[in-house]
């Protein structure tokens, strides 16, 4: 497996966490929409999977496409607990969880870009 | 990319055993150099024993932060490497820069 | 528009979407006890309000907005109260088919699902910044 390029790999991670981000803002919002059934991204780790061949294919076509969501895909999840009379299943506490999560994974990415990239910019000046 | 960080001199430095990652380490071992033919060696010894644990230091963190951006590192494990690897580079960055002015200013000497 | 933007542009329809609805509740709590003016009369019929979820071309998002706004048809409670302008003939008023309690605890959901909306877009909001701030301190 060739090595994989460590600004790539946090590009595509915060891209996801993005997508991820405004999935939960959309089950928040429909919280109390009767027959709203929650979705969430597919896993970081099928994407890796999927995309580790066509890399290079969906780089150009990339910016300048009007799809948000990037090319992940963002599918209804399987409920778990009592489904409630409006078929709403939205559980607002998981969602917050998730959304701390994704706090979490999105600080450590920046920070870990961050230092990366200030430990280039060292080795190439003076 | 390591590459990228690793040819951060002109200096050819052949690779020789790690050893523990901390700055101060670097040059654990290195005999004090002394006057005459002796100091090419065990200089150049001691320079390319600290390149290339900043070399190993720098993969480490690198392998590190992938595997966390993929979702499983221990957070702190991460912060560790990179702030060694950090500190590493910054510590041979220091010397290169030393060495490269150290030559420049004996090239000056009047023959 | 990118996700982030698309998430604060979602909370912000949810935040708009539960200030209608406890505009709705304390309408309804406000006029619990409203009373026709003429013998007989109806009093104040009980609001409900219902959402509906929009896929948002531009964002890629679902976002909420409000359904409608429509009246409660259960059936009006009545009192006696012969003293009353409203009271038929009987003496029996009839009341606004306003549940105090219901209205309360429509009011602290309300309440919630407010404050989770408003914590997404701090999030998004601070997201956005972590990003910019990469590029700082150069």
């Amino acid at each position: 497996m060739e090595p994989v390029n460590l600004f790539d790999l946090a590009a595509k991670q915060s891209q996801w966490l993005s997508v991820r981000q405004s999935a939960i803002a959309g089950n928040i919002a429909n919280a109390n929409t009767p027959g709203y059934t929650a979705g969430d991204v597919e896993p970081f780790e099928k994407v890796l999977d999927r995309t580790a061949v066509s890399l290079t294919a969906t780089q150009a076509g990339h910016l300048g496409t009007a799809a948000t969501n990037a090319g992940f895909t963002v599918k209804p999840e399987e409920t778990t607990g009592a489904i409630m009379p409006s078929k709403n299943t939205v559980v607002v506490e998981n969602e917050l969880m998730k959304a701390g999560e994704v706090r979490r994974s999105f600080e450590l990415n920046t920070a870990i870009v961050k230092a990366f990239h200030s430990m280039m910019m060292m080795a190439v000046k003076s | 990319m390591i590459s990228g960080i690793g040819g951060i001199g002109s200096l050819q430095l052949k690779p020789e055993i790690g050893g523990t990652d901390a700055a101060t380490d670097l040059f654990q071992g290195a005999k004090a150099p002394m006057a005459g033919a002796e100091i090419g060696t065990t200089f150049a010894e001691a320079l390319s024993q600290a390149a290339s644990k900043t070399v190993n230091t720098l993969q480490n963190a690198e392998q590190v932060s992938i595997q966390a951006l993929k979702g499983d590192a221990d957070t702190r494990q991460v912060v560790d490497a990179v702030m060694s690897a950090q500190q590493a580079l910054q510590t041979t960055i220091a010397i290169r820069d030393k060495v490269v002015s150290a030559y420049l200013e004996i090239s000056r000497m009047g023959i | 528009m990118d996700a982030l933007t698309s998430a604060l542009k979602i909370a912000a329809s949810g935040l708009g979407a539960q200030s209608d609805r406890l505009r709705v509740v304390s309408e309804n709590l406000a006029n619990a006890q409203s009373t026709g003016n003429t013998p007989g009369a109806d009093p104040y019929r009980r609001k409900t309000i219902s959402f509906i979820s929009e896929l948002d071309r531009a964002s890629g998002g679902t976002m909420v907005e409000v359904n409608s706004i429509d009246r409660d048809p259960s059936d009006f409670p009545v009192e006696f109260q012969p003293g009353n302008e409203a009271a038929d003939d009987k003496g029996y008023v009839k009341m606004p088919n306003v549940n105090v309690l219901v209205e309360m605890a429509d009011m602290s959901e309300a309440n919630r699902s407010y404050e989770a909306n408003l914590q997404v877009i701090k999030q998004a909001r601070d997201l956005i910044s972590m990003t910019i701030d990469l590029m700082r301190n150069q």
